[in-house]
């Protein structure tokens, strides 16, 4: 199973590589970990007759505390995130969600960026972001500009990055004070893509008050989902008096496009995601109490 | 004892078929067909065959023709068998079927023109379901005249139909399971390179019967049999996949003399999972009868099994043994079975661990069903029922006679490591917190080292060389199973000489005599009564050597750790390096009626038809009622394959087969579309159990001696036939309290929500 | 498509070749290496026979281009042990009947060196989680995970 020929360029800045890509435009790809796109080169489901390779861009690679929010260049490997203090510390979901992703192997390569503008919607990193409402850097031939991740994500493996941008760096809000993050998800088996996932961040008040929370949906559509009703249930609300249950059947309710597969039907996956963000809510809730 | 083979395979130094060096060898890449059945109208290669680096592009025209004669061994040249064109020929019927055939400087080469091949394709009808395909319209081989291969059946008694008319009980249910295949982690692989000038073929290939390969071959081209080679070096597992040769095999048999040149094969995954064969892809209607006290009274089967478009090989006596052996190791007095084999536009059956597993999914799912509905414990049902080791041998209904197997007794073993009734305690309580945790069990029979046609025989070369040191040839195609270590350890026993004075040579046809190759279970007894019969002729010659240098009697020489000494006078003998150099370097000195030299070859013959092994299978596991999720917990086996040549060796191969066998309840799945497209054709999509999934299996091991050389009995299969049942029955026990019946696979953990609650089947 | 030149460092000696961008780093060991410890499983990033260090790190050989290891690491199962013999984990894997076909088990070996280079102590859900990217299919993991356990009980002892 060998990919069709393609050409290579490792450009070593983002200006660079964009140069390389806006000259190709669609018959030029972005790769950065490789784990996602090289499988379905040597699978043939893709043909480009160039790569760009961003491994080699310096400016991509970083975590760094900028302000309230932890800045994430978008070829940090899962590996580097994983190991990062840092990341454990300002951004919990993202720490959390990391160790769900594929296998150590796969984590050794992928990048946190090429997770984000790959978009599968049963990946763990769209979800983070979209549930604390990152904002991504991309970097085109007119410039840079910043895109809110609920304005990221359009459909099943895609987004706003034009065949002519690359994504920089994601920058992820930091929460402080009473808070909780969880991340739940059901797989077939370790590693494998989410069936659903659920991937939860709460802050409480001193009161116990639910301050403010997000429930982001893997695999639940064809992109990552928030739950607005299950958040609008509880923002608010007193914390002991949340039903679980409820915030869970409520955010599998707000499912649109859920997809049938080999693996269910979007019946069955509603099910599931009702439980598994019932499971994340409460150990984020625990979490946050003990705070 | 360390295996010899882990050395080199440790340490990357393993000598599979790609990593064979062959100077010149062009690299094969096969252009398939995207459509379950078509008409090939045309082929066109001419902007293929243009792209730099390709040296052929070869189609039906090119390559069929070449055929003189293809059959197994196992079938013989007259017998029934499905006709395989090399390369499709007229018509595709499978999609995966391959039509054309690209030779180039590299396989990246070769892939890039088999892309640019244009097939000319008329789609038809094409049979998917071989539940229906005998009512289809279309015709999967238009000249075999039907869709049924064939079927096999007694017809029920008129005391049959009474008996399951008035039984007390009667359980009665379609049990279905999905196809599944072997899936090796190396998928198939050849290497043919032609002399040109001598016309002589060496094959290279990735086999677990290099001798049936050679004969295959040797029939299919016209070339005598001494003029081929088969080499199997290291193989990366095969479990029935690899015994037989298939079309591509054939196609690079066929295309490198016709080339001219080396050429070499390496299948990958995805060719894997689409064109290598899938298994298990069954179902039957089952039956059994009861009196009040749960005692069997009589057992029906009518089983169906789909073989897709080429079965290899013949798959009708496979399917005759579902039926024969469905009884199991059961006191059932009378029964039927009725078997068919269906065609249909899907990949080929071919063997799988344990092909005719089936009856006892379906029985010992049927014995826990009918356990549950007459208010007995599926233990005790068992109890009740299964032979004893008294009541051995026993003549199955079907005309099977089983011997020297402990099916009572392993079902105890397993029952007691657990500690049954302390589970039962812990499901009940779990059941008051809602989690649901259950127990299941399988016990089965089955037929081992094949004693009729080619597998009746095994030979061995011993060479005790000049130094003393001793090689051992034989034929070999181990993939995994461990012979090369089983072999040493079985000579150096039968000589009294040290394992490291031992080496084996095998998988190689130029050095080493027939033998039809490591299937069926056979590898242990047969390679041990190999080694027995020549090694017996060496140590009768040592001892005549000894006797005679140092004037003693020959039946008081004992062979021990490299030596031959006299009983009694342990100072008075020789090392086995001084009685070779007797024999080698000075045979007027020896006794009249010796031979010079310390080789010796025989052939064992197998005494009976089959060696009986058995074993029970036990597995609890708690179930998510949420998600569907199955947790298995403990998983035991209690079983007898007799004594054991190296334990180490019967528990991995016990192990292997077990989690094969929960992969095919709760992952595997090779699965087709309506339109009879495979949707699994990739590791993403057919699902292999991985460390995380797998439980801790424990071993208990009870020792009833076959008649065979040693008492030694088959392991290899084993695993796959227990474990499906075990674990269908530990998930219907533990969701029991919500009444479900379970008789579909696989148990995805969608089907097991369903299960509980149907509607999540609706579409919306 | 024009080819380019790589230099690599591979089990400690230099490499240099010229080679098709689209070349794995897993066929560029295998073809232009010779080293053919490191085995195709499925070509797609699954079954983790391919697994090689990559500066240190396990990574799945087939999912890494050749140019993409310009100026690297590179150590297969030939360069695990340098003195000829076996290193720990191949004795524990050759002592615990973790093998069988062999297969698969460069892919595990240096995965496992790998994943204890990081964590020392693991538990056995950790073993079984750092080992769910390499596939088995006949072992059905038992001798696998022996073989792990007693690596991290023999370090541990020897550490204390």
């Amino acid at each position: 199973m060998k990919a069709a020929p393609f050409a290579y360029d490792a450009p070593t800045t983002p200006e660079e590589a964009v140069g390389v890509l806006a000259e190709h435009g669609d018959a030029a790809k972005v790769l950065a970990g490789g784990q996602s796109l090289l499988p379905m080169l040597a699978l043939r489901l893709a043909v480009f007759d160039r790569l760009v390779d961003v491994g080699r861009i310096g400016a991509l690679q970083g975590i760094e505390r900028r302000g309230d929010a932890l800045w994430i260049g978008a070829g940090t490997t899962d590996a580097a995130v994983e190991r990062s203090a840092e990341v454990a510390s300002a951004a919990p979901l993202v720490a959390r969600a990391t160790p769900l992703i594929g296998h150590l192997q796969i984590r050794n390569r992928g990048t946190l960026g090429g997770s984000i503008a790959h978009a599968d919607p049963a990946a763990e990193y769209p979800a983070v972001a979209l549930a604390l409402d990152a904002s991504m850097d991309v970097l085109g031939p007119g410039g840079r500009r910043t895109v809110a991740a609920a304005d990221f994500f359009t459909g099943l493996w895609s987004t706003v990055v034009e065949p002519d941008e690359l994504l920089v760096g994601v920058s992820f809000p930091v929460w402080s004070g009473r808070c909780g993050f969880a991340v739940e998800e059901f797989a077939r088996r370790h590693g494998d893509f989410a069936i659903a996932g659920a991937v939860v961040a709460v802050e409480l008040g001193g009161d116990d008050g639910v301050r403010r929370c997000a429930v982001g949906l893997i695999g639940m559509g064809s992109t990552p989902l928030r739950a607005p009703t299950a958040e609008k249930a509880a923002t608010g609300a007193a914390v002991g008096g949340v039903d679980a249950d409820e915030i869970g059947r409520l955010a599998a309710a707000d499912a649109v496009g859920v997809p049938s597969d080999l693996h269910g039907t979007a019946g069955y996956r509603r099910r599931v995601c009702a439980a598994v963000v019932t499971r994340a809510w409460t150990k984020a809730v625990e979490e946050a109490r003990r705070g | 004892m360390p295996r010899v083979e882990d050395a080199r395979l440790l340490t990357g130094r393993g000598t599979y078929v790609d990593d064979v060096l062959v100077p010149g060898v062009l690299h094969a890449c096969f252009v398939r067909s995207p459509f379950a059945r078509a008409a090939v109208r045309g082929v066109e290669v001419g902007e293929a065959q243009a792209v730099p680096g390709v040296r052929a592009v070869l189609t039906a025209a090119d390559l069929n023709p070449g055929v003189r004669e293809q059959w197994h061994t196992s079938i013989g040249p007259q017998g029934p068998e499905t006709a395989r064109p090399p390369l499709a020929e007229g018509e595709v019927r499978f999609v995966g079927d391959p039509v054309a055939l690209v030779v180039a400087e590299s396989r990246h080469l070769a892939e890039d023109a088999a892309d640019l091949v244009d097939v000319d394709y008329e789609p038809l009808p094409a049979v998917i379901d071989y539940t229906t395909a005998e009512q289809a319209d279309a015709l999967v081989h238009e000249a075999h005249g039907s869709n049924l291969i064939g079927t096999i059946a007694i017809p029920a008694s008129d005391r049959l139909t009474e008996t399951f008319a008035s039984a007390a009980h009667v359980a009665s249910e379609t049990i279905r399971q999905q196809g599944y295949a072997a899936v090796p982690m190396e998928a198939r692989g050849i290497v043919v390179v032609p002399d040109p000038a001598t016309g002589d073929l060496t094959i290279y290939a990735a086999t677990q019967a290099p001798h049936e390969w050679r004969l295959f071959c040797s029939r299919l081209l016209g070339i005598p049999e001494h003029r081929i080679r088969v080499v199997m070096r290291d193989t990366g597992g095969g479990f029935g996949q690899k015994v037989l040769v298939q079309r591509e095999d054939m196609c690079i048999m066929l295309a490198a003399p016709h080339l001219g040149v080396p050429v070499k094969w390496v299948e990958d995954r995805r060719e894997n999972l689409m064109a290598a064969g899938k298994s298990r892809e069954e179902q039957a209607d089952v039956r059994m009868a009861f009196d009040e006290d749960g005692t069997i009274l009589a057992a029906d089967i009518d089983f169906v099994s789909d073989c897709g478009a080429y079965p290899t090989p013949w798959p009708v006596m496979t399917a005759a043994a579902v039926g024969a052996l469905f009884p199991g190791p059961y006191r059932v007095p009378a029964a039927t079975f009725a078997t068919r084999s269906v065609y249909t536009n899907t990949v080929g059956r071919t063997a799988y661990r344990g092909p005719w597993q089936f009856e006892t999914l379906a029985r010992e799912v049927l014995l826990d069903i009918a356990a549950r509905d007459m208010g007995i414990d599926p233990v005790d049902l068992r109890r009740r029922n299964l032979l004893r080791h008294d009541e051995l041998p026993f003549s199955n209904p079907n005309g099977m006679a089983y011997d020297n197997v402990s099916p009572l007794e392993t079902l105890e073993q397993a029952v007691e490591m657990l500690g049954y009734e302390a589970f039962r305690a812990q499901q009940a309580a779990a059941r008051v917190e809602g989690r649901y945790l259950g127990v299941g069990v399988s016990t089965y029979v089955e037929p081992s080292t094949p004693g009729y046609g080619a597998y009746a025989t095994e030979a061995a070369t011993i060479r005790i060389e000049p130094s003393g040191k001793v090689n051992v040839y034989i034929a070999g195609g181990s993939t995994g199973n461990s012979i090369e270590t089983t072999v040493v350890q079985l000579t150096a026993d039968a000589l009294g000489v040290p394992i490291e004075d031992v080496a084996t040579i095998q998988g190689d046809t130029a050095v080493t005599g027939f033998g039809a190759g490591a299937a069926g279970s056979r590898s242990g007894s047969m390679t041990a009564g190999a080694v027995r019969d020549t090694a017996a002729i060496l140590r009768e010659r040592i001892r005549a050597i000894v006797a005679h240098k140092l004037e003693a009697a020959a039946e008081d020489v004992e062979l021990a750790d490299g030596r031959a000494s006299v009983r009694g006078t342990p100072s008075a003998g020789l090392t086995l390096a001084e009685v070779a150099g007797l024999a080698y370097f000075d045979p007027y000195g020896l006794p009249p009626g010796v031979p010079a030299g310390l080789e010796a070859s025989a052939r064992y013959t197998a005494e009976a038809r089959s060696i009986w092994v058995n074993a029970t299978h036990l597995c609890t596991c708690e179930v998510d009622v949420a998600t569907g999720a199955v947790r298995l917990l403990r998983y035991i086996v209690s079983e007898d394959c007799g004594p054991m040549i190296n334990p180490n060796v019967v528990e991995g191969q016990i192990a292997g087969g077990a989690v094969q066998g929960i992969g095919g309840v709760l992952y595997e799945h090779l699965a087709y579309d309506d339109a009879g497209n495979p949707v699994t054709t990739t590791f993403m999509d057919y699902l292999l159990p991985t460390a995380t999934e797998v439980p801790v299996i424990e071993y208990g091991h009870i020792e009833t001696p076959s008649p065979g050389p040693g008492g030694y009995k088959g392991v290899g299969e084993g695993g796959a036939i227990g474990a499906p049942p075990a674990v269908v029955n530990a998930v219907a026990d533990a969701l029991s309290p919500f009444g479900v019946r379970i008789t579909s696979l696989p148990l995805s953990p969608f089907e097991v929500v369903a299960l509980l609650d149907p509607s999540v089947r609706e579409p919306a | 498509m024009d080819e380019i030149v790589v230099e690599v460092r591979v089990n400690g000696a230099p490499r240099r070749a010229q080679v098709e961008p689209r070349l794995t780093l897993a066929d560029f060991l295998r073809e232009r290496c010779r080293l053919t410890g490191t085995h195709l499983g499925c070509e797609h990033g699954v079954c983790g026979a391919c697994t090689v260090l990559l500066d240190g790190a396990a990574v799945r050989s087939c999912l890494v281009l050749a140019v993409q290891a310009q100026g690297r690491e590179v150590t297969t199962v030939e360069g695990l042990a340098t003195d000829g013999g076996l290193t720990d984990v191949q004795q524990a894997f050759r002592d615990c009947h973790g093998l069988q076909c062999g297969f698969c088990t460069p892919g595990f070996v240096v995965t496992v060196t790998a994943m204890l280079a990081d964590d020392p102590a693991p538990d056995d859900t950790a073993v079984r989680e750092a080992l769910s990217g390499n596939l088995c299919r006949c072992t059905g993991y038992q001798g696998i995970l022996a073989a792990v356990r007693s690596v991290v009980d023999e370090r541990a002892k020897e550490a204390s």
